[in-house]
């Protein structure tokens, strides 16, 4: 071989190794975290969202990091404090005020303003809102959807309901749930229930708590948050009313100040219970712990029912970007990818949830022609969040307590809700 | 030993030591140093840098003090009921049984279980619609509707203890066993011709030959109760109300649920502090030991 030839073969060897090795060097890693990579149908659609941003950004390689529904407050709020957070991560809304307090969440205001005036326009104003600190925009809103009533029509038509008739009022519901609690096998014990509900403490509880106490013309802090509004006769109506659906009509389960969110839901899956507060994640997941149930077919949805005011409460959640990460612009990619339009419907598409995107929610077909999205679309201009302040977890906390005590007759409604309402106001006051 | 400084050997063990004290202050002192820092800092910015006001708010919540006393209650029946049954157990696996490797393999298995898998298992088990234990009684029964056992005011804090009992006594089982088996034989044998009676033998022989075997399983099964958490957690999250809430939930709903770094560590504190009396009694044992 001649000396030019050999020359040129390690000229190229050379040349390629050191391409190779730039593009290495070049591809950037991001840690991304979500609760919903332990749920089943939404891992398999994040990763194979993740497969289409590798293939469209081969230059950035995400890692996924699951995280549990209880734990990942914990697990962001300690790896924030050690400035070792995800580059991104998703926690609900109303954590958020936690987080932009201690400084855990990024200014993405810069991004935003990168990418033209009009960017934010084509979400829903609340949610957009909700985001901002100091007002500018600290985190992105994901998931936005509304609790409905979710009701089995088999069920309904075994009791002598018309499934095609849902309740529209708080007392048809409650009639309805009278006629929905029988012993179905004759043994003289009640083995099924009108209404199943949450009672543990768990973040899902004021989701389905607020459709009451809205309804109902009552709220838990008065307008400007500085005080506890549950002093009002609508809000002790209210809480008696729940409390009486478990204790005095017993409509509901035994157990109820044990059961979580996935209980409630098993109830629902096993036609323990007829009707039940949910939302768009609500018939992937009876169906998965019941295929036998055909959730799809035989669950319906209706709007909350009314007292005073049609009202319901909205499920938001939200995305951040640490403050700690190394690589924010890329980080603002994948935020901007999981946040876009074509992947929120891919999301609404494979989990059923809607976007807070009102280009998805508000136009899609897919959307607005599926039995359950429609109603909670249609839900969506009567939805209210939970006061976004610091204190809230521990207002929730706070109250759900008290409504457990009343549930379990460690004491009277009116006690245990004035109760609550001076330890808000302690804790307000704080 | 040359490694360029001359060390004398009868200061080689400070060489030895040094990694090990180094790794327990990096992983013991440094989060009790931050702990008792956060404790004494004001949760509101303001004009003072250190406070107490923690602790004095501590005394003014109520349900602290309520929360104190679950613990008290929660940790005297856990290691009460863990010392009688590991007791008992250690006894029956300490005589010439058959299979004994393998009844000692399954009285140990409840310990193997982690404590949030216990409770998750546990909560299952109490379900009253669907639970192991509600159906099985009704069937025998034993009761004649689904009992609550985690939702009855009355039944909540017995029930999480119960769960406990199966959950830690193989702890307190094993090191009694490991007490039993150093009593030398004679002893026995020498009351016996004496006359001794069974439970004159339990009094007199047993009890003193475990008498520190006793003070290390007390005290160190004292303190994992005041830290058990997962099992509490999983199971009633500390309802309902707050009848099964104890200091290590109420900690961790403080410091990751509602943020009060302050206030949780000025918690945490003071669990340390009951804690260490508590060592005390095993502390100095082990110094007379010494």
């Amino acid at each position: 071989m001649k000396k030019i030839e050999i020359i040129g073969i390690c000229a190229v060897v050379v040349l390629t190794v050191c391409s190779f090795t730039s593009a290495q060097a070049a591809q950037v890693t991001l840690r991304f975290s979500d609760w919903h990579l332990t749920e089943d149908v939404w891992n398999k659609s994040l990763n194979e969202g993740m497969d289409i941003f590798h293939k469209r950004y081969p230059n950035i390689k995400v890692t996924l990091e699951p995280v549990s529904y209880g734990e990942k407050e914990t697990k962001y709020t300690v790896e924030s404090a050690a400035g070792r957070a995800p580059d991104v991560f998703h926690v609900h809304a109303f954590s958020l005020p936690m987080f932009f307090g201690k400084g855990y969440a990024k200014d993405l205001s810069p991004f935003i303003e990168k990418e033209g005036p009009g960017f934010l326009d084509a979400w829903y104003p609340l949610p957009i809102e909700l985001m901002k600190h100091n007002g500018k925009m600290h985190a992105m809103p994901g998931d936005y959807m509304t609790m409905v009533l979710f009701y089995n029509t088999e069920m309904f038509k075994a009791a002598g309901l018309d499934p095609n008739k849902p309740p529209k009022t708080w007392d048809e519901f409650l009639d309805y749930a009278k006629k929905l609690t029988r012993d179905t096998n004759g043994d003289g014990k009640i083995d099924q229930w009108g209404f199943g509900t949450l009672g543990a403490k768990s973040p899902g509880f004021s989701l389905r708590f607020g459709p009451f106490i809205w309804s109902f013309g009552a709220d838990y802090l008065t307008p400007d948050m500085k005080r506890s509004a549950l002093d009002s006769a609508e809000a002790k109506e209210a809480f008696a009313f729940f409390v009486e659906l478990y204790t005095k009509h017993k409509v509901v389960p035994p157990g109820l100040t044990a059961m979580g969110a996935q209980d409630v839901r098993t109830q629902l899956a096993q036609k323990k219970v007829a009707m039940i507060l949910g939302s768009g994640w609500t018939p992937p997941i009876v169906n998965k712990i019941n295929p036998d149930l055909k959730a799809f077919e035989v669950l319906k949805a209706a709007p909350a029912p009314v007292k005073r005011k049609q009202a319901t409460a909205i499920w938001l959640s939200s995305w951040v970007m640490s403050p700690n990460t190394k690589h924010p612009n890329e980080s603002w990619t994948l935020m901007k990818f999981i946040t876009s339009k074509e992947i929120e419907l891919k999301w609404f598409v494979d989990n059923r949830v809607t976007s807070s995107r009102k280009d998805v929610s508000g136009v899609a077909p897919e959307i607005l022609n599926d039995k359950f999205a429609s109603v909670l679309a249609s839900q969506l201009p009567y939805g209210k969040v939970e006061p976004q302040i610091k204190q809230w977890p521990e207002i929730m906390d706070t109250f759900n307590t008290s409504l457990q005590e009343a549930v379990v007759g460690m004491k009277k409604p009116e006690k245990a809700l004035a109760e609550a309402h001076e330890r808000i106001n302690a804790i307000l006051a704080r | 030993m040359d490694l360029g400084i001359r060390i004398k050997d009868r200061h080689m063990w400070m060489v030895f030591v040094l990694p090990g004290v180094l790794l327990l202050v990096l992983v013991l002192g440094f989060p009790a140093i931050t702990s008792l820092s956060y404790s004494i800092k004001p949760e509101k910015a303001g004009p003072s840098s250190y406070t107490l006001s923690n602790y004095t708010n501590l005394l003014k919540d109520p349900f602290f003090g309520k929360t104190f006393w679950n613990t008290a209650v929660f940790v005297f029946l856990s290691v009460a009921s863990h010392m009688i049954l590991g007791l008992a157990v250690a006894m029956v696996l300490n005589r010439a049984l058959p299979a004994k490797p393998l009844f000692r393999l399954i009285a140990l298995l409840p310990w193997v279980v982690p404590d949030v898998v216990a409770g998750i298992i546990w909560k299952w088990m109490f379900n009253p619609l669907y639970g192991a234990l509600n159906d099985l009684l009704l069937k025998i029964g034993f009761i004649s509707t689904q009992v609550e056992w985690l939702s009855n005011p009355k039944l909540a804090l017995f029930s999480v203890i119960l769960v406990n009992l199966w959950r830690g006594f193989p702890f307190v089982m094993l090191i009694l066993l490991a007490g039993l088996q150093a009593i030398p034989r004679y002893l026995y044998e020498a009351a016996a011709i004496d006359g001794a009676s069974k439970w004159q033998l339990f009094i007199h022989v047993t009890i003193p030959g475990l008498r520190k075997m006793i003070v290390v399983a007390l005290a160190l099964d004292i303190v994992w109760e005041v830290r058990r958490f997962g099992l509490i957690q999983a199971m009633t999250q500390g309802g309902p109300g707050i009848l099964t809430e104890v200091l290590s939930t109420y900690t961790y709903k403080q410091y990751f649920q509602f943020f009060r770094f302050e206030y949780a560590s000025a918690i945490a504190m003071v669990m340390t502090v009951v804690l260490l009396f508590v060592s005390l009694p095993y502390i100095w044992m082990i110094s007379q030991e010494e």
